[in-house]
């Protein structure tokens, strides 16, 4: 008999097995996880653990005792705290939160009804406040599943203050008090029960025999909706889709069945590519950079991408287009080079599996999209991803397209004056220096999360550490805003000092968005950190290089601008002078 | 012709199959667990393509126990 195989492969007896044999050495992100819960969640610790090291994430966990997640959060010296988790998962379920009101609602009278989901409501209130001040741990609170049951029936809607009005109003409330606080979130329990379904995820047997709430069979792929969590605030985060053009954007070869008869409108076939087109628009606008790698003749296929009435997506939505007849590997890393994004941040699709495998076992940090054969499938497999998610949308996300289509006309221009001096002089480059405060925090914080490559220490900082920071005396937390002729790049370049002494300040973080490098950005925010440091007497500067596998392109920093080595820093006597590079006009805006 | 429900028990207990017979409990293996024999029951329903009830599952106290079970649901192993 043939070795016997899980029915699936996301089988929680696999991530059960898996755990006890995870290895954490040389991982680089770490992240300490808090798991609270109304119910039985075994296995949701073990799966989280695998799910991690799988990304290459240290992680470590508290469980919480069975239903004392109360305890945990009240008491100040709970083992919770003493933990000291970067995220908190409290997982509550709506019969504990209700109790009889979950079974006899109507022997309630409205008043009493109303009074009693007021009461409710302010104590999970209290509770998340008590939890925020007592910890600097996000947190990720469910909402209660909405009854799919009601002893009134066809009149359940019929009712003021009904059983299912009584649920969504307290994940209202929670939300509303939720929503301006980037320390807390709600993850939407409903819509989990929508994906799968009440009568899969709920277990009667399982219930009644152990109090277990997310049956087994589900806990991995609850799991899965957790972890969106952890790989935002760890900044694991794909930024960029790579596409290929025949029968993945459209159905058909426009090499062969022409403009007119490729599949891209009303017919079955069609509508599934429109479909899938319109999800990816959407990611576009939302900050996902779209790119083509695709085999064909580019004449054919631009006029496709310009002129086909139901092409939904245009030559302005892709930052970066390799349609010819070279090595997809090769177009991929010239896309990367071009875009300056790491391939890590890659996701690739094309419909054809042997170049699925190929890119696969080429490039490997680039994720490859099992994409079936079936058209019609595809649109779900883009919703279903999970590796777009960030801790916050700010406004360099909505503005990103914009921002690359720039970036497109600047190589342009670049290329046509040939003489990169002259080019730089022409592109009006605008630098301005801005002190962090509420608008900037966000996105200084997310830059400390997802840059890479030009960055000499790679500290990686959430919201709320920047803003302690900013408001100490002995940090300065500053951020460059580059704007050119082309547009607004948006905030790019973050620099975090620490006043070590009235003699010698520390550059802890500095960084540059890789797009700007080279154009004189970085100069100019190093001059302002030591002319800075002239005025206020400050005799040297210690910047530290820390080599990671992907910050080569900042090597040679503080070699470069005078800057010398004694032992593991690069210290500048600030007699010496720096120049600022004469093309960029520099502004702050605190002058 | 107990081979497919060993390998069941071997897998999701991840204990060579040499440990599993008829007589294996909680008592002697140590990788069973309360929390796992759901896993367990999930898996040998999907397998066999059966649904137990409440009550089957509370009268499982050792592998063997299953055959009980199979029999009253027509399944021959």
């Amino acid at each position: 008999m043939n070795e016997y195989k899980l029915s699936n492969n996301e089988n929680l007896a696999f991530f059960l097995n898996e755990a006890k044999s995870i290895k954490t050495n040389n991982f680089e992100k770490k992240i300490r996880v808090g798991i609270l819960g109304s119910f039985t969640l075994n296995g949701l610790e073990e799966t989280i653990r695998v799910k991690c090291s799988q990304k290459r994430i240290d992680c470590r966990t508290f469980v919480a005792d069975y239903n004392q997640y109360n305890q945990e959060i009240l008491k100040q010296d709970s083992k919770l705290y003493q933990f000291r988790p970067d995220i908190t998962f409290l997982i509550l379920d709506v019969r504990h939160i209700l109790g009889e009101l979950f079974f006899s609602p109507y022997s309630f009278s409205i008043s009493d009804r109303k009074e009693l989901i007021k009461t409710k409501i302010d104590e999970m209130k209290k509770l998340i406040k008590t939890f925020l001040n007592n910890s600097n741990s996000k947190l990720i609170i469910t909402s209660l599943q909405i009854p799919s049951y009601s002893p009134y029936g066809i009149n359940e809607e019929k009712e003021d203050w009904g059983l299912k009005q009584c649920v969504s109003e307290i994940n209202n409330r929670i939300r509303d008090e939720l929503k301006d606080n980037p320390l807390a979130f709600v993850y939407d329990f409903n819509e989990f029960i929508m994906k799968f379904g009440e009568k899969n995820v709920f277990n009667y047997r399982q219930f009644f025999s152990g109090d277990i709430k997310i049956s087994t069979e589900y806990i991995p792929k609850f799991t899965d909706e957790l972890m969106r969590y952890i790989y935002a605030i760890t900044g694991i985060t794909r930024k960029c889709i790579v596409l290929d053009l025949d029968n993945t954007l459209w159905g058909g070869i426009i090499g062969e069945d022409g403009f007119d008869n490729i599949k891209l409108g009303d017919d079955p076939i069609g509508r599934s590519f429109v479909e899938f087109q319109k999800r990816l628009l959407a990611l576009n606008q939302r900050g996902i950079i779209l790119a083509i790698n695709s085999k064909n003749n580019f004449d054919d296929a631009i006029e496709v991408i310009r002129k086909h009435p139901n092409m939904i997506l245009r030559e302005d939505n892709f930052a970066c287009m390799k349609i010819n007849w070279n090595d997809k590997v090769v177009n991929l890393q010239k896309i990367s080079q071009e875009l300056n994004i790491g391939l890590d941040s890659f996701v690739f699709f094309d419909d054809d599996q042997i170049n699925q495998e190929y890119v696969r076992s080429s490039l490997q940090d680039v994720l490859v999209v099992d994409l079936p054969k079936d058209s019609s499938q595809f649109s779900q497999i883009v919703t279903e991803m999970k590796e777009f998610d960030v801790v916050k949308i700010t406004e360099e996300d909505v503005k990103r397209n914009d921002m690359y289509l720039g970036q497109k006309k600047r190589k342009e221009l670049e290329n046509e004056i040939g003489d990169f001096k002259e080019f730089l002089k022409q592109m009006n480059i605008e630098v301005n220096i801005q002190n962090a405060d509420s608008f900037s925090i966000p996105r200084i914080s997310q830059l400390t999360l997802k840059t890479n490559q030009f960055n000499l220490t790679t500290r990686r900082y959430q919201e709320e550490e920047i803003s302690a920071f900013a408001s100490s005396k002995d940090r300065i937390v500053e951020c460059a805003q580059v704007s050119d002729k082309f547009g607004d790049n948006g905030i790019t370049g973050v620099y975090i000092v620490k006043k070590e002494s009235n003699e010698e300040w520390i550059i802890d973080t500095f960084l540059l968005s890789c797009r700007i490098i080279g154009r004189g950005v970085e100069e100019t925010m190093l001059s302002q950190i030591i002319e800075k440091a002239k005025s206020l007497g400050v005799k040297r500067i210690k910047g530290e290089f820390i080599s990671t596998s992907k910050n080569k392109p900042a090597e040679n920093f503080y070699n470069s601008y005078g800057f010398k080595k004694i032992g593991d820093y690069w210290i500048f006597d600030t007699n010496q002078k720096i120049e600022t590079p004469d093309h960029i006009k520099l502004r702050r805006n605190d002058e | 012709m107990s081979e497919k429900l060993y390998q069941i028990v071997s897998k999701v207990f991840n204990v060579s199959i040499d440990k599993i017979n008829d007589d294996t409990n909680p008592e002697v293996l140590e990788e069973w667990d309360s929390f796992n024999f759901y896993v367990l029951l999930d898996e040998i329903e999907k397998s066999f393509g059966i649904t137990f009830d409440l009550d089957e599952t509370l009268e499982i106290k050792k592998i063997g126990d299953f055959k009980q079970i199979f029999d009253k649901h027509g399944i021959k192993l």
